[in-house]
């Protein structure tokens, strides 16, 4: 059924079977355990970033969040001691609170996404380093949160709790994106907001409830990567981060143009990027390289993507004044309004049966 | 054609046939020094098909605007189905059963027709305390609304990938799916192809034959003729004409629209 996702899991294969090939070290269970563990770490965020980009925005600030909620959460922990389940709960409220802040600028204050999450980047990040004077806030040798971090960085029957959490997370939002009433309307704010307004939808809350979604999950995010690096460095921790989750995004089919993408694509794009990094390291590529290989990889498979559904919907353009010139009651034609970007997108046809 | 509300509610169900479904008296509206409507009177009963012409700025957008609850009129009363009606909002027009379908549709590309039909309305089924969309049950009642309609369109079908006409289709099954007693449309066949302004015509018949009133906005002097009962001219914001489409002629609307001819 869905094309694009299949797409995205054959060349997921394809590039895994290659590498194991040249160093089957490639496919040992180490090193496949160690990249689920990394695909959980950044897939349970950029399933948020999937969800804003489809309502046609973007979440700049994850990675800040990450710095902030991260530095406030080990102070929690170590410096006022406070139980774990309540510095968790806290640090859930505040990635809640920092996406419902945004969202509120951006759907009742009209504020473009881009430069809301970009000043939240700058300030979050900003924050995050005087709050702590710019040194690195760790856990000492007490034992503070040992139960939380056990469930944060540990293993059920070798499987990395981090990925287990990723599944969990990707099934209630496939059903909330692909089967709920929320979801089906985040589509149509994402392609068509006035479209969704002259029908009756309040289009502001969808569009906020995506961000405050989105900063949820930047706070379990946080815990995660806390329990994964034991320490935070509020001037490096995070860096980065929310281009990963975009890229994934994109990858896995999501257009910045809004309303398209799917909970499948973003999961196997977050993959893809692991895979990559992994590669470039299990194949001896200078590390420096890592980037441009990512880089690369995205640019051609957006560019293969493209030329094949523009191929495709020729084909089925052809296919359709065939099928119709005896009979000429309608002309299958192109009303795209996005010529190019639409093209990319017929992922979601199939799953909004 | 004589409506005597002052009996109060017994008269509906006498005059219940010749009852206009909508009553425009006296509307007027002003932008500040702008006057963009004066004085409009307007009936239109169940089934009726009338067309609404005059130039860019003549005003028909305002009073489209007025009686789609998109501002309220400066002056004047409008009465559907026989009450007074105010609307603060487009839903307020929307919950007593007038509709609009837009030049550009209203539609979202990205989603099916059925999908688009039920946008904002869609059925649920329940699961526990979550309510899931019932794909098969929306799929069904569109087909049904489709087939009302006459329309090929498939329910299944991305609306990315359909016609001007099918996509007309898909608006207009959405204003059946509500029960409008009124529905506007504002240039339903401007922008499409020869053969597809047949099929938007036909469903103007449907709607007409369903007891719907239909608002026809349109520059398109044939279309209007092809379908319309009555034909109303506006121009600079006030009405110049309101005659039986058999009274008159294109010639003599083309007149009253550029003002070659000041009333009739």
């Amino acid at each position: 059924m869905m094309k694009k996702e299949l797409g995205l899991f054959l060349l997921l294969a394809v590039i895994s079977a290659i590498t194991g090939a040249i160093n089957p070290a490639f496919l040992s269970v180490v090193n496949l355990l160690n990249m689920a563990n990394l695909i959980g770490l950044f897939g349970v965020f950029a399933l948020g970033e999937g969800l804003v980009i489809i309502t046609g925005g973007i979440d700049l600030s994850l990675g800040s969040m990450f710095a902030l909620l991260g530095v406030i959460f080990v102070d929690l922990l170590v410096t006022y001691q406070v139980d774990w389940p309540l510095a968790l709960l806290l640090v859930l409220l505040g990635g809640l609170v920092l996406g419902a802040i945004q969202g509120f600028l951006i759907t009742r204050l009209k504020m473009q996404p881009f430069i809301v999450t970009l000043c939240g980047l700058l300030i979050y990040r900003g924050a995050a380093r005087y709050y702590t004077s710019d040194s690195t806030r760790g856990f000492g040798y007490g034992d503070e949160a040992s139960t939380l971090g056990s469930i944060a960085s540990g293993n059920v029957a070798g499987i990395p709790n981090t990925f287990i959490f990723l599944i969990v997370l990707a099934l209630i939002l496939w059903v909330l994106l692909h089967r709920s009433v929320y979801g089906r309307w985040l589509y149509a704010v994402g392609k068509n907001e006035e479209a969704a307004r002259f029908s009756g939808i309040n289009t502001n809350v969808v569009i906020a409830t995506a961000y405050i979604i989105s900063g949820g999950l930047a706070g379990v995010s946080t815990v995660l990567f806390v329990f994964y690096t034991n320490s935070v460095s509020p001037s490096s921790f995070g860096n980065f981060y929310e281009l990963y989750a975009i890229a994934a995004a994109v990858l896995g089919g999501c257009s910045l143009r809004g309303g398209e993408g799917s909970i499948l694509g973003i999961v196997l794009g977050t993959a893809l990027l692991q895979v990559l990094q992994n590669l470039v390291n299990i194949l001896g590529i200078p590390n420096s390289l890592n980037f441009a290989v990512m880089g690369t990889v995205i640019l051609v498979g957006v560019l293969a993507d493209q030329q094949l559904q523009s191929r495709r919907r020729r084909k089925a353009a052809l296919a359709g004044l065939a099928r119709k010139a005896p009979k000429s009651t309608h002309v299958q034609g192109n009303h795209s309004t996005t010529p190019r970007g639409a093209a990319a997108l017929s992922a979601t046809t199939d799953e909004q049966r | 054609m004589v409506t005597s509300q002052a009996a109060g509610q017994p008269a509906l169900d006498k005059s219940a046939l010749n009852q206009p479904v909508l009553e425009l008296k006296g509307i007027g509206k002003e932008f500040g020094a702008i006057r963009a409507l004066h004085d409009v009177d307007l009936r239109v009963a169940p089934g009726e098909v009338v067309g609404l012409m005059g130039d860019n700025g003549a005003g028909k957008s305002t009073l489209v605007k007025i009686i789609a609850g998109n501002f309220p009129p400066s002056h004047g009363e409008i009465r559907f189905d026989g009450r007074t009606v105010h609307f603060a909002r487009p839903i307020d027009a929307r919950a007593v059963g007038i509709e609009v379908v837009y030049q550009d549709l209203a539609l979202a590309d990205n989603l099916t027709a059925a999908a688009n039909v039920f946008l904002g309305r869609e059925l649920k089924r329940k699961f526990g305390p979550f309510a899931l969309l019932d794909h098969k049950a929306m799929a069904a009642r569109a087909l049904e609304l489709f087939g009302e309609l006459r329309s090929e369109t498939r329910p299944h079908d991305l609306v990315r990938q359909m016609s001007g006409g099918q996509r007309q289709a898909v608006a207009i099954a959405r204003t059946r799916l509500s029960n409008a007693k009124l529905v506007m449309m504002d240039e339903p066949t401007a922008a499409i192809s020869v053969r597809q302004v047949e099929q938007v015509l036909g469903l103007i018949h449907r709607l007409k034959e369903q007891g719907v009133a239909v608002m026809l906005i349109s520059h398109r002097m044939p279309d209007v003729f092809a379908v319309c009962d009555r034909v109303v001219v506006m121009r600079r914001g006030e009405k110049r004409a309101d005659k039986a489409i058999g009274d008159t002629s294109p010639e003599e609307v083309t007149s009253l629209i550029t003002g070659a001819k000041e009333a009739a």
